[in-house]
């Protein structure tokens, strides 16, 4: 799992079957001291992730997979929206 | 950004009649500018919405991009699950 934050969205009309009325977000994962990674990543989103916002990002189908359907190519899902992250000084903050 | 399709002869069984496409990962600067441009490391991945060269997709990497051939094990560890028609960026 991953902190990563919500950059955008994307439309898609065609898409897997099992992906039908789902939400996709445009997230960037986050390191430690804070900065974004070069290449984002579309990620499904049953929270209300909002933009701008800093999420906990899972990178296990299985949830997809209980919602979707074992045929489900879904990986990476929003699994929690962060309020607050708590570091050593040294590193900075994520959040 | 999917750059081209690829054809395999012979190919392993489960690959049969498969189209497999050329995608190269887009990063956000590339994403944002709307340039069409890539920029990050191409790989091939199983296409069966018939992505054209030149769309933007979306693919799933690992275990899950051969979930949709389930029960059946496949080789298969890249799966194009989107073709993207807008991508909102906005700052």
């Amino acid at each position: 799992m991953f902190l990563a934050r919500i950059e955008g969205t994307v439309v898609a009309t065609a898409k897997h079957p099992t992906l039908d009325g789902c939400r996709f977000l445009i997230a960037r994962r986050l390191e430690a001291d804070g900065t974004a990674a070069v290449e984002p990543n579309v990620v499904m989103d049953w929270m209300g992730a909002a933009h701008g916002e800093t999420v906990l990002i899972s990178t296990d189908g299985d949830i997809a997979r209980l919602k979707l359907g074992n045929n489900t190519p879904a990986r990476m899902v929003v699994v929690g929206l962060v309020d607050a992250v708590q570091q050593s000084a040294q590193v900075g903050s994520a959040a | 950004m999917v750059r081209g399709h690829l054809t395999l002869t012979p190919a392993v069984e489960s690959y049969h009649g498969r189209t497999l496409a050329i995608v190269e990962p887009v990063t956000m600067e590339n994403l944002r500018a709307g340039n069409g441009r890539g920029g990050g490391k191409a790989l091939i991945a199983v296409d069966e919405l018939g992505a054209a060269t030149g769309q933007m997709v979306a693919f799933t990497e690992g275990r899950e991009a051969s979930n949709p051939f389930w029960p059946t094990p496949v080789p298969v560890d890249a799966y194009l699950a989107l073709i993207v028609d807008m991508a909102d960026v906005k700052p």
